[in-house]
């Protein structure tokens, strides 16, 4: 399964490109939302991840224009920080899928992803 | 020839502006070119802390996954580390992962700030004159939990300065949980209300086992102090503080009295609606609607009698409050205003109408 991680945060990034390719996933990463969409047009990944305040492009507006994109339906989870709860209902609104809320272990990460993987496989 | 030696004069002078131009231009490029300069060398110096404390860092989030007792680091990081920037450079990297991981990966980046004596900095910005270089040094030691340092921060919690006094509470809670409040007992300067909603979210998951505490904090000179107490009790649920809650109804304070009042209405007893109502009309406005207000959660048919004279209090706010009320507590709810003498009468016709409509919705 091919993930796209979407994280300004490099140390971030880093720990979940780490996480996922421990798991066997095949990782995509991009450290801004323009630079993220880009790649979700060009790459077709089967999950994105990604964290809502970034430079450029906000992880709403990735989760917007990702769910209007006229190709496969891609799940999105997005990463948020206690107290932006309202942020997360917005994120929902648009059609994200899940959400995870720092300070996470990565190994919470890694079974959220298994879900997915899961589902993908099964299709 | 006056008029030939002033234009000799003016394209001296002429020459000398150009000079003092020339020079001033030349000026401003050193400063913009040495300003560049710096500019590349701090990023450069970022980009090579940054290749250095990376590894380490994740070296430490994934350690107990990978088997490890402790984190390597190498020559060359043991080199840079000599240097305060790159130490305040891991610091912050330090602190904003363990803003973002919990578990394992949390508790061995604590054991690597600890390792490499980076607390040792933190606690020196302790000391500095700058209030905000204390307060983030006060913030670092909070996250990192490091409660060796409680008696100093502990004084600092009552900081001629907001945001060191708000950083040294949240570290004592964070340090101790609800014992870690005992700030409460020596503090002068009021707590905001965003402190408190912050303290209070902190305290969230936290059991005490003791709300003696609350009592004494219920008697405190600061106002602010009872307010939080009160709200803490809330919070808690917590009964045995009761007679304590009732008497702050008579404190000069408005904000006690309507905290008192919030508390009183998540656990009213018997007696409670006589009680709210005791003092009503020597209150001013704000705390008059309180009551008002509260009644409609927690009144009887014994409060229908107050609630209809208050349908005449000159206030209209009042009037409607009261009217809202009368259409909970009334056995015939909110047709009662139906067979209302006053009824097609202003302002109660509006009142009536829009709490009908709001029933009805």
């Amino acid at each position: 399964m091919k993930i796209l991680v979407v994280e300004d945060d490099a140390i971030m990034l880093k720990t979940i490109e780490l996480r996922l390719k421990k798991d066997g996933y095949d990782v995509i990463t991009s450290e801004d939302g323009r630079d993220g969409l880009k790649k979700f047009e060009e790459l077709a990944p089967d999950l994105i991840i990604t964290d809502i305040m970034m430079p450029f492009l906000s992880g709403l507006e990735i989760v917007g224009a990702v769910k209007k994109w006229e190709g496969k339906e891609t799940p999105i989870i997005v990463l948020s920080t206690l107290g932006q709860e309202n942020v997360v209902l917005e994120a929902f609104r648009l059609g994200a899928d899940d959400f995870i809320t720092k300070p996470f272990s990565p190994k919470e990460l890694s079974m959220r992803v298994k879900r997915y993987s899961l589902n993908s496989e099964s299709i | 020839m006056p008029h030939f030696s002033f234009l000799i004069v003016n394209f001296y002078l002429f020459i000398v502006l150009i000079y003092v131009l020339l020079i001033l231009l030349f000026l401003t490029f050193i400063i913009i070119l040495g300003f560049v300069i710096y500019r590349k060398k701090v990023a450069s110096n970022k980009a090579l802390w940054h290749q250095n404390i990376a590894p380490v860092i994740l070296q430490a989030i994934f350690l107990e996954e990978d088997g490890g007792d402790r984190v390597e680091v190498t020559y060359k990081f043991k080199m840079l580390f000599q240097d305060p920037r790159f130490r305040r450079y891991a610091i912050n990297e330090l602190i904003k992962a363990k803003d973002n991981f919990s578990g394992s990966s949390a508790s061995s980046l604590q054991t690597l700030y600890e390792s490499l004596d980076l607390d040792g900095d933190s606690f020196r910005e302790l000391h500095n004159p700058k209030w905000h270089i204390k307060a983030k040094g006060i913030q670092e030691l909070g996250i990192m939990k490091q409660a060796k340092y409680r008696k100093e921060i502990f004084w600092l919690a009552n900081n001629k300065h907001e945001l060191v006094r708000n950083e040294a509470q949240c570290a004592m809670v964070s340090f101790f949980g609800f014992s870690g409040l005992s700030f409460l007992n020596v503090i002068e300067y009021p707590m905001s209300q965003w402190h408190q909603v912050q303290l209070l979210h902190k305290l969230n998951d936290v059991k005490p086992e003791t709300f003696e505490a609350l009592k004494t904090w219920m008697q405190s000179s600061n106002e602010s102090v009872i307010v939080f107490a009160i709200k803490l009790a809330t919070l808690y649920n917590c009964y045995g503080v009761y007679t304590n809650v009732v008497n702050c109804l008579k404190h000069p304070g408005v904000q006690v009295k309507i905290s008192a009042l919030e508390y009183l209405k998540q656990m009213p007893q018997e007696d409670t609606p006589d009680r709210i109502i005791s003092n009503y009309y020597s209150e001013n406005i704000n705390y008059k609607l309180a009551v008002i207000n509260a009644l409609k959660d927690i009144g009887t048919e014994k409060q229908i009698s107050f609630l209809v004279k208050e349908l005449h209090n000159k206030n209209n706010d009042v009037k409607a409050a009261a009217a809202n009320s009368l259409s909970v507590l009334h056995p015939l709810g909110h047709t009662f205003f139906k067979t209302y003498l006053l009824a097609e009468e202003k302002p109660w016709k509006e009142i009536f109408l829009q709490i009908t409509h709001n029933r009805i919705a």
